[in-house]
């Protein structure tokens, strides 16, 4: 079972892909903040992260940039309300770039989509 | 009363001469040989005033001599005052460069001016260490010479017409001339020991004769003049060194004389401080254009700024009331659905729980609506100078370049089209590149950068003398999140080429043995192009 790694700053975002992607067969863990995070991904490891770009007073982007440099194996999916990022340059960095939406088919396919990528990836030995 | 005949020296056209005695006597008779006999008579028949007549009459005819010879020199005088006059209302009314060196060439070689043969302008450059042949005037050989005579002689013009005149019709066909002298005539305004240096320093006019054999002449300069007696006139203005004017006679060889060095020299400052004083107000005029071409580009740039600045604005506005709408409407819209797909078909409450889910998709898209015409709203492209934009990266870059030991020199290309860019992310590109560490660095360490126009784009080279890797390693770099990228410098070279190929522009690198790294960007200069 592969395990995801969320970081949402609103609850109820949090409830809804936990409900949702556990639905689909994940193990999700979820995490307010970029210091929750660090927290969870000490405890043990994820095969995925779904993260939001604004957490509060953080920047999800910096996460991200943390996260390539030191887990580069854990693929990681932006997840916003805002689609201008999707042109940001610091943003590519990311493995996939979902805009929110109550329908989170496009986020389960891009999940989907990912996990095949790395398990390809690993296949090949890479 | 005398009559017309009675007199040998009265003439027709001298009758009023015959009604008075004493212009007549004084005019005529004093120098009269009869008079003369007349008064030898006088003195021999032993009168007592006969010698005194005699000795009056000689002195008379002294004084008269004397008279007219100083009239003669208060003629020539008056004329070299208003020579002087003519030449110094010119001089010092005008501002132009070229009219300031036409009038005071022509007055050195005008014969109503001093009347050499020829003159030569040698200028001090801007930065003030080398004097340098800059403009000529005269005949080259002895039938041009008379050529310029005659056509002087039949056309008796003033000062100010014959230099408005050699400045409209010869002052380009003399400067090509003498160009292959006054070319070879540089000289550091360190080299002392050069005799121009030498009266440029001493600040006085210089009569250099037997010029081959002089022993401060340098036999190839005179060689290069092709004469051995030649006046050079150093141009002081307020102790600053502006030229200096060779002068001959190479032509007629006439003697330069004491006199036409006084009246030279006397000529000279006001020469000196009209150039300076054109030179000046050339300069300042060049300064004016480029600070009122600034100008009208920081205005430009102003009102582009408030523009983007108004229209980011309501683009934040209106992203941020869209972001607080779109997460409570995900989750309800989300939790709709899941509650939804737990609902059984037969279900009564399914149509009230699939309208909260079509509600909310509605409500999904008009946010898109809104968030995708805010985000048209950032003018991220626009048209800029290629020329700004490269010289803000190198300047942005100079610091990182010197830590690492780098020469850059930038030629940029003129008259560029504007190019239709997202600036940022274009100099956050030329910055990357030109500070990329990558490994191979080699010697010398030099990068070359210059612009030019190629059909429809705007070509940015950047050759890079100091790194050296091979093709592949090079193209390994240049793929997108390839594992070999350095994150070092920024996001790498990488992440620019697909940052510059979302917009529309190609990057590309490449390694040529022994002589670097190539980098070439082609910026569109059409919006059609993106």
């Amino acid at each position: 079972m592969n395990r995801l790694l969320v970081v949402d700053d609103e609850a109820n975002i949090r409830l809804l892909y936990a409900e949702e992607l556990a639905d689909e067969g994940y193990e999700v863990v979820t995490a307010a903040g970029t210091a929750e995070a660090v927290e969870k991904l000490q405890e043990g490891a994820f095969d995925l992260a779904v993260l939001d770009i604004k957490l509060k007073n953080e920047s999800g982007i910096d996460l991200l940039q943390k996260l390539v440099k030191e887990r580069h194996d854990m693929p990681v999916i932006l997840c916003s309300a805002f689609s201008c990022y999707k042109d940001d340059f610091s943003a590519w960095l990311a493995d996939g770039y979902v805009v929110k939406s109550g329908d989170l088919s496009e986020l389960k396919q891009e999940i989907a989509r990912v996990l095949a990528k790395k398990a390809q990836r690993q296949k090949a030995g890479l | 009363m005398v009559a017309l005949g009675d007199c040998p020296n009265i003439h027709e056209g001298d009758e009023d001469l015959l009604e008075s005695p004493r212009r007549r006597i004084l005019e005529k008779c004093c120098d009269c040989p009869n008079f003369r006999r007349d008064l030898e008579r006088f003195q021999s028949s032993g009168h007592p005033l006969g010698p005194v007549f005699s000795l009056i009459h000689d002195e008379y005819r002294r004084q008269k001599i004397h008279i007219q010879s100083l009239l003669s020199f208060l003629d020539s005088k008056s004329l070299e005052i208003r020579f002087f006059h003519e030449l110094g209302s010119v001089l010092q009314s005008s501002v132009d460069l070229e009219e300031v060196l036409s009038v005071a060439l022509t007055a050195i070689t005008a014969g109503r001016g001093f009347g050499m043969n020829r003159a030569f302008l040698l200028m001090t450059d801007h930065k003030r260490d080398h004097l340098q042949g800059y403009l000529a005037i005269g005949p080259r050989n002895f039938e041009e010479a008379h050529q310029v005579w005659d056509e002087i002689s039949h056309n008796d013009m003033d000062l100010q017409t014959l230099a408005q005149n050699f400045r409209k019709n010869k002052l380009s066909a003399e400067r090509a001339k003498f160009h292959d002298i006054l070319e070879q005539i540089t000289v550091p305004l360190s080299n002392t020991t050069h005799i121009l240096i030498k009266a440029l320093d001493g600040k006085q006019p210089l009569l250099i004769e037997d010029a081959y054999h002089h022993p401060d002449v340098d036999p190839d300069f005179a060689r290069l003049l092709g004469v051995d007696t030649f006046l050079l006139m150093p141009l002081v203005s307020r102790n600053r060194r502006v030229g200096m004017i060779i002068a001959d006679n190479c032509i007629t060889h006439r003697r330069i004389t004491a006199e036409d060095m006084h009246s030279l020299e006397t000529f000279t400052f006001p020469v000196a401080f009209a150039i300076e004083r054109a030179s000046l107000y050339e300069r300042l005029q060049e300064e004016l254009s480029r600070v009122t071409e600034a100008h009208t580009k920081l205005q430009e740039q102003q009102e582009l700024i408030v523009r983007m600045e108004k229209m980011a604005l309501v683009g934040r506005i209106t992203s941020s009331i869209a972001h607080s709408i779109r997460n409570p409407l995900m989750v309800i819209g989300g939790f709709a659905r899941s509650i939804l797909k737990n609902t059984p078909d037969g279900d009564p409450k399914r149509n009230f729980i699939e309208s909260i889910v079509g509600e909310a998709r509605q409500l999904e898209g008009v946010l898109d609506e809104i968030l995708n015409y805010s985000d048209s709203l950032y003018p991220t492209r626009d048209f800029w100078d290629a020329n700004q934009l490269v010289e803000t990266a190198l300047r942005e870059s100079a610091a990182a370049l010197r830590t690492r030991g780098y020469e850059s020199t930038f030629s940029a290309g003129s008259e560029l089209p504007p190019a239709y860019i997202d600036f940022k992310q274009v100099s956050y590109c030329l910055r990357t590149i030109l500070q990329c560490d990558l490994n191979g660095t080699g010697h010398p360490r030099a990068m070359d950068i210059d612009t030019h126009r190629e059909a429809d784009a705007v070509i940015i080279r950047i050759r890079d003398h100091g790194r050296y890797l091979p093709q592949e390693e090079l193209d390994a770099i240049m793929m997108p999140f390839s594992s070999t990228q350095e994150m070092g410098a920024g996001l790498g070279l990488a992440l620019c080429k697909t940052i510059l190929e979302k917009q529309g522009i190609p990057l590309n690198a490449q390694s040529v043995p022994e002589d670097g790294i190539f980098f070439t960007i082609a910026l569109p200069i059409r919006k059609e192009e993106q």
